[in-house]
């Protein structure tokens, strides 16, 4: 799956301005481009009793994937979530997979989301939740990261 | 204070007469507790504290007392007898067993009684004789199994009362013949089996009634009798294995909901009196076809979910003209004939996910002016009748494998989301150009014109939210969002 | 702001999440702050919200009535904004036709 770059600046502290890059993986068939401000949705939030009204129109939703040993109730499987969080106005998801190896199985199934939706771990992941537990607010792009070709000369 | 009510300019009156003549402190505030001024009232919090007592000098002019999530486990008779201001008392959370004849004598204006989440195994009717002003009584989360006749008497202003999440066996009909003022009312996530007729007979102001997450198998032909006013009934995960036909006495019913029981039919005349019903939920049950008249029994239905059932051939939907969503997915549906949705001029949005449709008679969706969402995911279309599809702003078809034909894009031309099965199709609705990186342009900002039409999302409404969402859909700009996107590794080209 | 720290009523506590399963019986409430949102454990759900109970997990969901400050469900106002009158769990700046208040009550009755 292609990888994502995810440039996020920051909007109140320094350094606002130059942005922070990090790097994550498209999931399912959604490469592509989005922008939004970055806000953390719980993961009991994205259930369709969930009460998370739309927000403002233009946010990137976060969501902190528990390990699966903790139980937190899966009221929707990871896809419906993602697609939950689309229609309710994110521009993009990002799942911080970190603690939940298999959720990256699961997201993998499909291939037809509509908008980016994009798995981090470990540094890239600590860095983004960082900012959300300093409620940094901040803006985030994500696009389609480019690989340089293998064999540069190869004709 | 509520200054705009007759009752509190008189009660103002009272209280000015009660600080002179008693001199009493209304600063008082309990040690650890926090206190605000509410006027000449008092507002007073010691939630979760780990009390095991009420705190003694609790001030006269209180009038709001939080003491929930301590660990009370006894409240004395005449405990709180001064506070004749006390409108609100909250007791949830602690570890009250038992409350004693006498524990709320004095509490002449209480309006909100909160018992919830305590070990209480009967309605302490004797303790509630006197409230003559009580409106909300909670009662959820403890572990009543015994509702005495007569644990009511005497509020005569109660309007809604909680017994959800308790042990209850049978609905308490003989202690609930007190409340006829009761407007709003949930014995959910009971045990109840059975609910005989006349269960509810005296409830002639009852508007909601929730029963949901019980084990009801069986209804009294008459047991909702009585219930002039009700809008609400809530049956949903019961084990009812035959079509409520007691409901027919309800003609005031707006939102009916049975789903995940195991009904397999509907009767013919199943809906006779219902003119007013607004929404049905019946999903998750087994039933294998609808009432050939349903639409002339419920003219003003707007939402009918029937998702997750076992519906191989639908009626004419024909007389539904109020009718806004209509949800069948998850069902066994083979085909659609000219008239099922015909005429259906209040349409919005139609979900036959997960069926069997194979053929569609071309004027299937011909007369649906207000249709804006269509969703036909996994089934076996090769073909999509597009006559009367221009208003459409939401598509979806992903999972019809055989459908490989071009959508002719100038017969939708609204269409603003779209879920296509082959990437080549959204060629058609989004720019065919190579897709250059927007991080090339990274000092031009408005990264959408370089972007071709596909840049970034109006807000898309909820397939599944209920139809008062479709209004609030702001219109901040015009994109378009195909999948699967003709991205880098899929190029039109070829087109 | 550092990790969110969970109050008493909370069984598990995450570290992002706030809490993310409540102890039983009490109500689990999706609090948002500026771009956080965390999980808050309470006896009974604020102003703006009902509790909503099911077998597996009890939650604090929205009303979703114009003009009310409390409710029993989505639907019912259980109490309105004041200065607004109630009939059947809606809430009106004036009574319907044909209703009217009594006793000084701000509740509208045939």
């Amino acid at each position: 799956a292609p990888r994502a770059v995810i440039k996020v600046t920051l909007l109140r502290h320094e350094p606002t301005g130059k942005p922070i890059t990090l790097e994550g993986l498209f999931v399912g068939g959604s490469a592509g481009y989005a922008e939004g401000k970055l806000m953390q949705s719980h993961p009991l939030s994205l259930c369709n009793t969930s009460e998370d009204e739309r927000q403002e129109s233009d946010f990137i939703s976060i969501v902190k994937l528990e390990s699966p040993e903790r139980k937190v109730p899966q009221c929707l499987p990871l896809l419906k979530k993602a697609r939950l969080a689309l229609e309710r106005g994110a521009q993009a998801v990002i799942f911080d997979v970190t603690d939940d190896k298999d959720a990256a199985l699961e997201l993998h199934e499909s291939d037809s989301l509509p908008l980016p939706v994009v798995l981090v771990k470990a540094k890239d992941a600590e860095e983004l939740m960082g900012l959300v537990n300093k409620n940094e607010e901040a803006r985030v792009r994500i696009d389609i990261k480019k690989e340089d070709p293998k064999w540069p000369h190869y004709d | 204070l509520d200054t705009s009510t007759h009752t509190d300019s008189r009660r103002l009156r009272d209280l000015e007469g009660l600080t002179e003549t008693m001199g009493a402190q209304v600063g008082d505030c309990p040690s650890r507790c926090h206190c605000e001024e509410d006027g000449m009232l008092q507002r007073v919090d010691c939630s979760d504290l780990g009390l095991t007592d009420i705190p003694a000098n609790l001030s006269v002019f209180t009038s709001y007392l939080d003491l929930s999530m301590n660990n009370l486990t006894l409240l004395s008779s005449g405990a709180l007898s001064n506070l004749h201001f006390l409108e609100e008392l909250r007791l949830a959370g602690n570890d009250l067993t038992h409350i004693p004849k006498g524990a709320f004598y004095g509490l002449f204006n209480l309006k909100v009684l909160m018992l919830q989440n305590n070990q209480l195994r009967r309605v302490p009717g004797e303790a509630l004789q006197n409230l003559r002003n009580l409106q909300s009584l909670r009662l959820d989360a403890n572990h009543i199994s015994s509702v005495p006749r007569g644990c009511f008497d005497g509020l005569q202003s109660l309007r809604h009362l909680w017994l959800d999440d308790n042990s209850l066996t049978e609905v308490p009909a003989d202690a609930l013949g007190a409340l006829s003022s009761l407007q709003a009312m949930t014995l959910a996530l009971n045990r109840i089996t059975h609910i005989p007729d006349r269960a509810f007979t005296n409830l002639s102001s009852l508007v909601v009634l929730h029963l949901n997450n019980n084990r009801i198998r069986t209804l009294g032909t008459q047991c909702f009798d009585g219930l002039h006013s009700l809008e609400t009934l809530d049956l949903n995960y019961n084990n009812l294995e035959e079509f409520p036909i007691a409901i027919r006495a309800l003609s005031t019913l707006k939102e009916l909901g049975f789903h995940s029981n195991n009904i397999k039919s509907i009767p013919e005349q199943a809906f006779t009196g219902h003119s007013t019903l607004l929404t049905m939920t019946i999903t998750g049950a087994r039933i294998t076809s609808l009432p050939t008249t349903v639409c002339d029994q419920l003219p003003n239905l707007q939402v009918l979910d029937l998702s997750y059932n076992m519906i191989q051939a639908l009626p004419s939907f024909r007389g539904c003209e109020k009718i806004q969503k209509i949800d069948l997915h998850h069902n066994e549906i083979e085909e659609l004939q000219a008239d099922t949705f015909q005429g259906l001029t209040s349409l919005r949005s139609l979900d036959l996910a997960w069926n069997k449709l194979s053929s569609l008679n071309p004027l299937s969706f011909s007369s649906l002016p207000a249709l804006i969402k269509l969703d036909l995911t996994s089934n076996r279309l090769s073909y999509l009748p597009v006559s009367g599809l221009h208003g459409l702003t939401h598509l979806k078809l992903a999972g019809n494998e055989d459908l490989q034909e071009l959508l002719p894009a100038e017969s939708l031309p609204k269409l603003r989301v779209m879920e296509l099965p082959y990437a080549f199709q959204c060629c058609a609705f989004v720019s065919c150009e190579k897709h250059s990186s927007p991080w090339d342009r990274d000092n031009n900002h408005n990264g959408k014109d370089d972007f071709g039409r596909r840049e970034g999302i109006l807000n898309s409404d909820s397939f599944s939210d209920l139809l008062l969402d479709f209004d609030d859909e702001p219109k901040s700009h015009h994109t378009v969002q195909c999948s699967p996107s003709p991205g880098p590794f899929r190029p039109c080209h070829h087109l | 702001e550092g990790p969110p720290s969970c109050s008493n009523g909370c069984e598990r506590c995450s570290e992002y999440n706030g809490c993310i399963k409540c102890k039983p019986k009490l109500f689990i409430l999706l609090e948002r702050n500026d771009i956080r949102q965390i999980g808050v454990c309470l006896a009974s759900c604020p102003q703006g919200y009902f509790g909503m109970r099911t077998p597996d997990t009890n939650r604090c969901i929205q009303c979703k009535i114009e003009n009310c400050e409390e409710c029993f469900n989505r639907n019912f106002c259980t109490k309105c904004k004041e200065g607004l009158y109630s009939h059947r769990g809606r809430c009106y700046p004036s009574c319907p036709e044909g209703l009217s208040t009594t006793n000084g009550t701000m509740e509208c009755v045939e």
